[in-house]
């Protein structure tokens, strides 16, 4: 065999190792799907075959569950906390880049230092802080404490220290203020950093189990997730509605995923990397 | 003096140079921090110092105040606690059982989509899904898998022949099967992030490498691997800390059991803050665990500045 | 969706209201409207019965606004229901077991129920079965309104125990009423079945393992737990002899070792075993799998001539919220009593109805199997009280855990008395947060 040969044999067996490997990963979900167009009583069956595939399940958790207004919830927190994350990291970074004031060292470290206390560990004093703000219960218990986020000032500080000083000081040679300098000139360039750290917020916090379900505790209002949590034990044996609910559950990320495959993927794996 | 010069004196590196002297960009400076500053002290600053203090007291989630003074007595109680001790190895174990797969089978398939090329979407897609699902949505998928008697993979096994343990049943076979979960449900991130650490290995190495007649597996042993070496060290730390805040799989799939054998460091504090009320020892057991995550990235810091050392 | 349905109630509700106004007896004179949510955890055939009860409300109070919510059994219930009045947004009525709903009331969380308020709505003690009644009383005041008993009991499948020679000429099952004549019972069963003889849910489950331990170690008499939960009695002797028993069963493998709930249930739904324990409630899972199968008290292996079985009461509460006026109240209690007056459909269930007018009807006397095991009150053995008790209760997983790894032939009786005794002793030493 030539050399040539044996690396285009080689290819092949990646290749099919690889798609053999991409293929298990898909079973769970193609499974979930099988089993949801199934009829309850039909998924006592460990088979494939569908005998009456229908999409009733679907209707029924449509129909029966709060799904659609947990969804509705999980928009408007996520969208919220991912702009309040970057209205007020980048205005940090902004200043901590770009500015000079007494301190900066100092509020820099401080800010890092946020960096090393992990969320989970604040559950028991923030939720005893909201229950004395009254604001249990409300959108805003979920969303506010994950709105200061450390590691974003950061991912943003690295990114504007990375861009050009020149701009600013033309600008600012213009008379331009530091606020038009951040919203005009420094804003639009940091679309990479920007589509990273909102990417990022929203999916942390369209995910998040822990805290929205201790500050959520009246199904009204709940997220997706909790949502999802709380209500499983009331479905029993019925496989078909649980695994319904699942993949109605993962239907909006999945299709804001497809839509934005390319920057989803390239903004983790950017951030991951400065990060 | 000029915004001008002051702009210009900034272009040093930020640490080394001494504060400056003026006041001209304090209060502007002052309006960009405050959103921030203000949130980070009132939810983050604020409940962590306010956590700390809790922890010494005998606080109760269903009475006001702080009620009365612990001293040390939550600490040496969670100290003395085979809950404690147990939850925190079960955290490690759950930590042990999955960083290693992550990091390998992550970077065997980011290694090989990388050299076959073609149809990177379809890869993308199939292994990158799974990571931004919600954990209740693949809670509820792999509860179902793993069902007694109806699952997925019991079915499989009893074709191929082996009979299936009782996965999430068995306290011995809970933990491994949460990690397998867990395995496929954040394998992706991983994978994504060696297939940009792979797209910055220049290819000119390869081709110098292959006229040396290199076959394929040995670039990869003597290119790629080490020169995968800083995303490696980042995975594996990402994937540590990731493990040691682990929740979610828990508190759906098994509620802690059986026999509490998966009920991880969180999940104590969540019981005992808020099932048993006990809000004080919650907070107590809440900052060993800051310790331990400090104790970690420490050690993590510590690692990496010897390796790039030697770089 | 319930936005829909409940505006389509809304639409319709004036027309309703005035072709029911002249029944509505029961609630004191109108039906002023308003809101009302009601929180519970019942999944499976209690939930579809809660439901029809709850259409049932809705079709008699068409002002109201009704919100059910069912949520994740045990502890994530008692979690929220407690997080969710402390932050001030309860539900207006909510289930608790009576178990549970003693540490509820010692953490201040719920409305105490006066009765000149349960007299407005036609509810007095004396309504009430005494024991789930007087069992659910904190200082001799009430808090809690009894809906039932629920006795842990025994399914068994008529077939199999016909064929095996355990029914009498009248086809009633012959008494189990020693240890001896239990295991007898479970190898016959087991010869017909060629699977097990009986079932009892343990892998995963934080409350059967100790369900079953309690039957038969309240029938020895023993106690767990005294001084409001700050003492362990636990008497290693009683203990030795219920767990030396109980694995005996999974050690001849006349019961299965390792299964889950829903694994019990279907090895029993699937005439795998002749008997099946668990608490009365699985009865609408076998009416609906069509099995042949009866149910009787849980047999009183030990106790001589005087009779125990595990049981607590689901109990209905309205927890504290600041600003409830009067008319929230009362709509909350005609909620209840709505409830109460459809007891005959939970007593479907298989629930033991603490409901005195029903109980003492005919009509609930010829409901079968459920009238079998009425006798279960008598002997209810509630949970000790203490603030970590319970259903669903941390005393409750403690104790399962153990009691399942003795069961799954994981640990000796020895060592799961040893682990009990260590873990409640610890939980006995904590001053209680409420």
């Amino acid at each position: 065999m030539t050399v040539e040969a044996r690396v285009k044999l080689f290819n092949r067996i990646c290749a099919g190792v690889l798609i053999a490997f991409a293929l298990l990963w898909l079973t769970p979900l193609l499974w979930a799907l099988d089993t949801a167009l199934k009829p309850n009583a039909e998924t006592t069956r460990t088979t494939w075959a569908v005998q009456d595939p229908n999409v009733q399940a679907f209707a029924r958790i449509l129909r029966d569950t709060d799904i659609v207004r947990w969804f509705g919830s999980s928009l408007f927190i996520a969208t919220l906390t991912a702009l309040g994350t970057v209205l007020t990291a980048s205005l940090a970074a902004f200043a901590l880049s770009r500015m000079r004031f007494r301190y900066r060292t100092l509020v820099f470290w401080f800010v890092l230092a946020g960096i090393m206390i992990p969320s989970q560990v604040l559950i028991v004093p923030q939720f005893r802080e909201m229950d004395s703000f009254n604001l249990l219960n409300t959108f805003w218990a979920v969303s506010l404490p994950q709105i200061p986020t450390a590691v974003a000032v950061f991912i943003f500080k690295q990114f504007f220290d990375g861009l050009p000083r020149e701009l600013q000081e033309v600008a600012r040679l213009d008379g331009a203020g530091y606020l038009r300098i951040y919203g005009r000139i420094i804003m639009p360039l940091a679309r990479p950093a920007v589509a990273a750290v909102v990417i990022f917020a929203f999916v942390t916090s369209w995910n998040d189990l822990l805290w929205p379900l201790l500050v959520l505790s009246n199904p009204d209002i709940m997220t997706m997730p909790v949502g999802l949590a709380t209500v499983q034990g009331s479905f029993g044996i019925r496989y078909a509605d649980t695994m319904a609910s699942a993949l109605l559950g993962a239907v909006p990320l999945v299709a804001v995923f497809l839509l934005f495959q390319r920057n989803i993927v390239e903004g983790i794996a950017g951030s991951g990397l400065k990060g | 003096m000029t915004a001008e010069t002051a702009v210009r004196r900034t272009d040093a590196s930020q640490t080394t140079e001494a504060p400056p002297r003026e006041w001209g960009h304090g209060l502007p400076a002052a309006g960009f921090l405050t959103p921030f500053l203000l949130l980070y002290l009132l939810f983050i600053i604020g409940p962590a110092l306010y956590g700390l203090t809790m922890s010494f007291f005998n606080t109760s989630a269903v009475k006001p105040g702080l009620n009365s003074f612990a001293g040390f007595g939550n600490y040496a109680e969670a100290l003395q606690s085979s809950d404690f001790w147990s939850s925190l190895w079960h955290t490690f174990w759950f930590t042990i059982l999955t960083t290693p797969p992550l990091i390998v089978l992550a970077l065997v398939f980011a290694l090989l989509a990388d050299r076959v090329g073609r149809g990177r979407w379809f890869f993308r897609l199939a292994f990158f899904v799974p990571y931004i699902l919600p954990s209740a949505v693949v809670a509820l998928i792999w509860m179902w898998i793993y069902t007694p008697g109806l699952g997925l993979i019991e079915a499989a096994l009893t074709k191929i022949g082996p009979t299936s343990p009782n996965w999430l049943g068995d306290p011995g076979w809970a933990m491994p099967s949460l990690a397998m979960t867990t395995l496929w449900w954040t394998l992706g991130f991983n994978f994504v992030l060696y297939l940009a650490g792979l797209q910055e290995i220049p290819r000119e190495l390869y081709e110098a490498s292959a006229m040396d007649g290199a076959g394929p597996w040995q670039q990869i042993r003597s290119i790629t691997v080490p020169l995968l070496g800083r995303t490696t060290t980042l995975v594996a730390v990402l994937q540590v800390i990731a493990s040691l805040k682990v929740f979610d799989q828990m508190y759906i799939m098994t509620s802690g059991g059986p026999d509490f054998a998966t009920r991880s460091i969180l999940q104590y504090v969540y019981d005992s803050g808020f099932t048993n009320f006990r809000i004080g020892y919650a907070s107590a057991v809440s900052m060993l665990f800051f310790l331990v995550v400090l104790a970690v990235s420490a050690l993590w810091f510590t690692l990496v500045r010897r390796g790039e050392k030697e770089l | 969706m319930a936005l829909t349905r409940r505006a389509l109630l809304g639409g319709s509700a004036a027309a309703a209201a005035l072709g029911l106004a002249g029944c509505s007896g029961l609630t004191p004179g109108r039906d002023p409207g308003g809101t009302l949510d009601y929180w519970n955890l019942f999944g499976g055939g209690d939930g579809v019965r809660m439901t029809q009860m709850l259409d049932g409300y809705r079709a008699t109070h068409p002002g109201i606004d009704l919100s059910a919510v069912t949520l994740a059994w045990g502890n994530p219930y008692y979690t929220k229901l407690s997080l969710a009045t402390l932050g001030d947004k309860p539900p207006d009525v909510g289930i608790a077991h009576l178990t549970r709903a003693k540490t509820l009331i010692s953490a201040g969380l719920l409305e105490e129920l006066r009765p000149e308020d349960l007299a407005r709505h036609g509810m007095q003690a004396t309504n009430f079965s005494e024991r789930p009644w007087q069992a659910g009383l904190v200082g001799g005041k009430a808090y809690a309104i009894p809906l039932d008993t629920h006795p842990f009991v025994m399914f068994y499948n008529t077939d199999v125990c016909a064929k095996a020679g355990l029914l009498d000429s009248s086809g009633a099952l012959l008494p189990l009423d020693s240890p001896e004549k239990f295991t007898e019972a479970m190898r016959k069963a087991k010869d017909v079945t060629k699977g097990y003889g009986g079932v009892v849910a343990i892998d995963n489950d934080v409350a059967t393992p100790w369900r079953i331990f309690q039957s038969l170690y309240a029938q020895l008499q023993g106690e767990v737990l005294a001084d409001e939960g700050r003492k362990v009695v636990l008497d290693d002797a009683k203990g030795t002899q219920v767990l030396d028993f109980l694995q005996g069963l999974t050690k001849q493998n006349l019961v299965p070792g390792s299964i889950d709930y829903q694994g019990a249930i279907a090895v029993f739904a699937n005439g795998q075993s002749g008997f099946y324990f668990q608490g009365e409630w699985e009865i609408s899972t076998f009416q609906t799998a069509k099995l042949p199968f009866s149910m009787a008290l849980f047999p009183n292996v030990f106790g001589g001539n005087r009779y125990a079985v595990q049981a607590d009461s689901h109990t209905l509460v309205i927890p504290r919220r600041p600003g409830r006026d009067q008319a929230g109240l009362d709509r909350s209690l005609a909620f209840i009593r709505a409830l109460l007056d459809q007891s005959k459909t939970w007593a479907e269930g298989g629930h033991v109805p603490a409901w005195v007018p029903l109980r003492d009807s005919p009509e609930y006397r010829a409901m079968t199997p459920q009238s079998n095991y009425a006798a279960a009150v008598e002997g209810a053995s509630y949970d000790p009280e203490g603030w970590y008790s319970g259903s669903g209760s941390t005393y409750e997983i403690v104790m399962s855990a153990a009691i399942g790894s003795v069961l799954g032939n994981r640990s000796t009786p020895a060592a799961a008395l040893s682990a009990m005794r260590s873990n409640l002793t610890s939980l006995a030493k904590t001053a209680s947060p409420v």
